[in-house]
């Protein structure tokens, strides 16, 4: 899990190298006044609280009473959502609006995002609920299993997407569904049939929203190479960062694009800003160690016997996996923009803290792993996978 | 159980794909296409500041000493980013304070989308300036910048406008000595090649930072005199208002190094406001740049050529009928009293400015007692193109028109063509042209490059431009010349006798009367004429000091060589009075 860390120290690096820039061009564009480490001890503060939580999850709680807080944990994350979206509605100075999207509470020196403690409420609950369901022998059941999933997913899709805006913490959602759901034994007909529902829901949800259309012609005018307009200029920017990084690189403080060519530059580009600054190599590390987290993540969940504990590991690992390749695809090209920060790395406090807290659970299950797997019955499937590492998953704990 | 783990399998291998399709994707980007973002970064982060250089500023003479009559004075550009700028609060700001000096439309500029930068006023003064300045301090307004720039100013007024010309608002000079020498008046832009952030803001990134400082222009000394000038344009501008005429132009040269004194083409025109003019032409200089038909005034250069060739002198005597058939057309004097007709001296025909003399002169020049001969064309055509270079840019620092000389032999109707040419018709050249031309015949033989600039200012120092051709070729005899002041001197006798001319000075001249081609042929109802006349001023018995040519017309208006003659005549003894030139009793 040194993964983790190195990832939070990397993020610290480049947002220590940009974040003067960032209050400049931020103080020079809107008359603010930024100071220079302004940035950095934001993200410094971030990072020492996602430790705290990180550890928190390892040690102190245990995963099995936090699974317990399952429910009542759903309840509150859906109506924190709820009531935000009341503010906003009311127009109250509570909820912090920006471009139009309500997504923050606003208590006065921090902002929370509801939706990031709903992301990982989403992943404890399903985790609970799922397991519930397998022991019972109710997976695929219209009535006990369909019914409820389906309530609770469109609720948070609902809030998340339609209420605040925010289409990427809705991907992420998906994933983290659509993951926990394969690994609970959904039958693979009923699995495809809700994969076309949601593909369906998905192309509403764009169609209906204006925003959300030209962020996908947008993105398709870039392909393209069509003239930069307001809307392909992000995608054209990243890209441009990315491209003029090269091989190794143009070393850290001398990304010309973090001085306000590039938008949210700290935040969701910032790993384009990491492609100028560190170049292929760089890039090419941070996507190797992304992929040991990733793999890593999938190993535990392979080795985890409790069925509730692996799902939970799927699900943090769908969480990490989507918010990744969607970010990283957006900044590539690959795919239209969606506002997604990269996990670990980018600037923002609310989603690397709950990250990491998620992040910090999944270890604690690994260690338990190591232990109980050997009691294990089934050990034919476990052997073949998990065996050798057996003393390495030690080591890490 | 099984069935959950080979589902993880699906998710490690989602996982290799994406990793693989993101690794793929950034070698393409970031190795395959590295140099075309380069480039396109290159594009967008490179600031290009111009360091604008400093104009230089135009002098003319007084008293042997430079004096300014361009200068500078810094203004300065309002500029606003139409995407932050509040319209009303700009809008405000400029009516009240800067209202003069607004030069676009504002709601056409807020039009325009994606729009960040724009000039909205320009030529502000100082204090106009300051005030705006105060209501961005105070936060009335954002986003608006001020740029200073250098503005002409002009101590004359309207004075030689048509010689110096304007600066556009580019600051490009136009027409006049600010066109023709804009490259040393403007200088050299320096320019700062920088990184920059997205508000344009240099930054210290990158090695390749570029800073060419600016080469400013060079203050350019003109021979004109500004008295002398201001003094002939107040006379001409008086002749003007008494006369039919709409417009004058006036020459001074010294006949014996090319040096212009005065030149103006008037109506002026005001260079500080040149877009208040009725059309371009108003910015033309008459003198340089518009081929003319100097009529009469180019019987002094045929006579030039038949006495240099040895074919006729002054005295040399022909018959004078009033008229002659040349290709079958009747060309007539147009003085046809009694008195001259019969057999008579070329002398007298040049005081009657005879038509049929000149005629005779060609005639004379081809080797021929009574027609114009092949020979005698290309005489003629060799001393008025080649000799006194007529129908040829003369290579004034100024810019030129270069006219026409009929071709000898080429052509129908060559031997009528060419006995209109002995008068100053059928060929189009400029009232410069002219002048160095009447220099030639009357300094000695001797045709020289006009003049107009004496050279830079460097210091206190004038130093003579560089890469200017100038030349002197010896065209005609001393004798030639001697009995062409002669012949000339006593065209003017009787001004002497009606006390306009003064005793102890040589004053010499010669008038023209052009017709105007009007819808392509000569109009012979004589109701539309442009008058001309050169002249000669000096102390007598020595070689004359100033050359003077006065060129008289409007639109619609019948101008004789009468009425320039007028302004000469008040000309020449303005001139003498001016320049003290000492008479010889």
């Amino acid at each position: 899990m040194f993964t983790t860390f190195g990832l939070m120290a990397l993020g610290l690096i480049v947002i220590y190298a940009i974040g003067p820039m960032r209050a400049n061009v931020l103080n020079s564009t809107y008359g603010t006044n930024y100071s220079p480490h302004y940035f950095f001890l934001g993200q410094l503060r971030s990072v020492a609280i996602s430790l705290v939580a990180f550890f928190l999850a390892f040690k102190v709680i245990p995963y099995k009473y936090v699974r317990k807080f399952a429910k009542p944990l759903i309840i509150v994350a859906i109506g924190l959502s709820v009531l935000l979206w009341l503010l906003a509605a009311a127009g109250s100075s509570l909820a912090k609006c920006e471009l139009g999207e309500c997504r923050w509470f606003n208590l006065g020196i921090v902002s929370f995002q509801p939706a990031e403690l709903l992301k990982l409420v989403l992943v404890i609950y399903l985790a609970d609920f799922l397991a519930r369901k397998r022991e019972a022998n109710e997976i695929g059941n219209l009535k006990e299993f369909w019914l409820p999933i389906g309530l609770v997913s469109a609720l948070s899709l609902g809030l998340v997407v339609v209420a605040q805006g925010d289409l990427g913490t809705g991907v992420a959602m998906i994933a983290i569904i659509f993951g926990t759901l394969l690994v609970a034994g959904v039958p693979t007909k009923q699995y495809l049939i809700m994969l076309a529902i949601i593909a369906v829901g998905s192309v509403g949800a764009i169609a209906t929203s204006s925003h959300r259309m030209e962020r996908i012609t947008a993105w398709l005018d870039t392909i393209q190479g069509a003239e930069v307009t307001d809307s392909t200029y992000h995608i054209e920017n990243a890209m441009l960062a990315i491209g003029t990084g090269g091989f190794s690189g143009v070393g850290i403080g001398n990304s010309v694009q973090a001085t306000g060519y590039l938008p949210e530059s700290i935040n969701d580009s910032v790993f384009a800003i990491m492609g100028e600054t560190f170049g292929f190599v760089g890039l090419f590390l941070v996507v190797a160690v992304f992929g040991a987290l990733l793999t890593r993540m999938l190993k535990v969940a392979e080795r985890t016997q409790p069925s509730d504990q692996r799902i939970f590991v799927v699900g943090v690992f769908s969480w990490t996996l989507a918010q990744f390749a969607v970010n990283i695809m957006a900044m590539t090209g690959l795919i239209p923009v969606t506002g997604v920060t990269l996990p670990l790395l980018s600037y923002g406090g609310t989603s690397m803290i709950f990250l990491a807290y998620a992040l910090g659970l999944v270890l604690q299950i690994s260690c338990y792993t190591s232990r109980e797997g050997i009691a294990d019955e089934d050990i034919s499937s476990r052997r073949r996978i998990g065996g050798p590492h057996h003393s390495s998953a030690r080591r890490h704990s | 159980m099984a069935k959950s783990s080979s589902r993880i399998k699906i998710l490690r291998t989602v996982t290799f794909v994406v990793l693989a399709i993101i690794t793929v994707r950034l070698f393409a980007i970031q190795i395959i296409e590295h140099d075309s973002w380069v480039a396109k970064a290159n594009q967008q982060h490179t600031l290009l500041e111009t360091i604008t250089a400093k104009r230089g500023e135009i002098y003319m003479m007084d008293g042997g000493e430079p004096v300014p009559v361009v200068l500078n004075q810094t203004t300065y550009q309002v500029i606003i980013d139409p995407a932050v700028t509040d319209k009303d609060a700009l809008k405000d700001v400029l009516e009240s304070y800067a209202k003069d000096y607004v030069s676009a439309d504002l709601d056409e500029v807020y039009a325009v989308e994606g729009l960040r930068y724009y000039i909205v006023a320009r030529n502000v003064p100082y204090r106009t300036a300051q005030q705006i300045a105060e209501k961005v301090n105070d936060g009335e307004l954002s986003s608006v910048w001020l740029k200073s720039s250098n503005q002409r100013v002009y101590p004359e007024g309207e004075m030689a406008s048509t010689l110096l010309g304007f600066v556009n608002a580019d600051g490009i000079g136009q027409y006049g000595v600010e066109g023709s020498l804009n490259k040393i008046l403007s200088g050299k832009d320096g320019m700062i090649k920088t990184i920059s952030d997205v508000n344009n803001v240099a930054l210290s990134i990158g090695s390749d930072n570029i800073k060419i400082p600016a080469e400013d222009g060079k203050s350019v000394v003109l021979s004109v005199d500004r008295g002398l000038e201001k003094g002939i344009e107040e006379i001409a501008a008086a002749h003007i208002d008494n006369t039919a005429a709409s417009n004058a132009a006036v020459l001074v040269m010294n006949p014996n190094t090319g040096e212009i004194l005065a030149m103006t083409s008037l109506p002026n025109y005001d260079p500080a406001n040149y877009g208040h003019v009725d059309s371009a032409a108003d910015y033309i200089n008459q003198v340089t740049e518009v081929p003319y038909e100097p009529a009469s005034i180019c019987k002094n250069f045929t006579f030039s050529a038949a006495i240099n060739e040895g074919k006729m002198t002054a005295e040399t005597t022909y018959f004078n009928q009033g008229f002659e058939i040349i290709d079958g057309w009747k060309i007539m004097n147009a003085e046809q009293r009694e008195s001259i007709y019969g057999t008579i001296t070329m002398k007298t025909a040049l005081y009657w400015s005879l038509n049929t003399g000149s005629m005779h002169a060609l005639m004379l020049l081809g080797d021929s007692n009574s027609e114009i001969t092949q020979i005698g064309r290309e005489r003629l055509y060799d001393y008025y193109h080649n000799k006194f270079r007529l129908g040829q840019a003369t290579g004034i620092e100024l810019i030129e028109a270069e006219g026409y000389i009929e071709d000898p032999n080429e052509g129908w109707g060559r031997n009528s063509t060419y006995a209109n040419m002995t008068f100053g018709q059928n060929l189009g050249i400029t009232m410069l042209q002219t002048a160095a031309a009447f220099s030639a015949v009357i300094n000695g033989g001797y045709w020289r490059t006009p003049t107009i600039v004496k050279g830079t200012m460097q210091g206190n120092t004038i130093i003579p431009l560089e890469g200017i051709d100038r030349e002197e070729d010896h065209i005609l005899t001393e004798e030639t010349s001697a009995t062409m002041r002669d012949m000339l001197i006593n065209n003017r006798n009787y001004k002497v006798r009606g006390g306009i001319d003064r005793l102890g000075y040589a004053i010499g001249g010669k008038s023209g009367t052009a017709q105007v081609i009007v819808n392509g042929a000569y109009d012979n109802t004589m109701s539309n004429l442009v008058g001309s006349y050169i002249g000669f001023v000096g102390p007598a018995d020595e070689l004359p000091q100033y050359v003077i040519m006065t060129k008289m017309w409007g639109a619609g208006a019948a101008l004789s060589g009468g009425e320039a003659q007028d302004l000469f005549d008040s000309l020449s003894n303005y001139v003498i009075n001016y320049l003290k030139i000492k008479p010889v009793l």
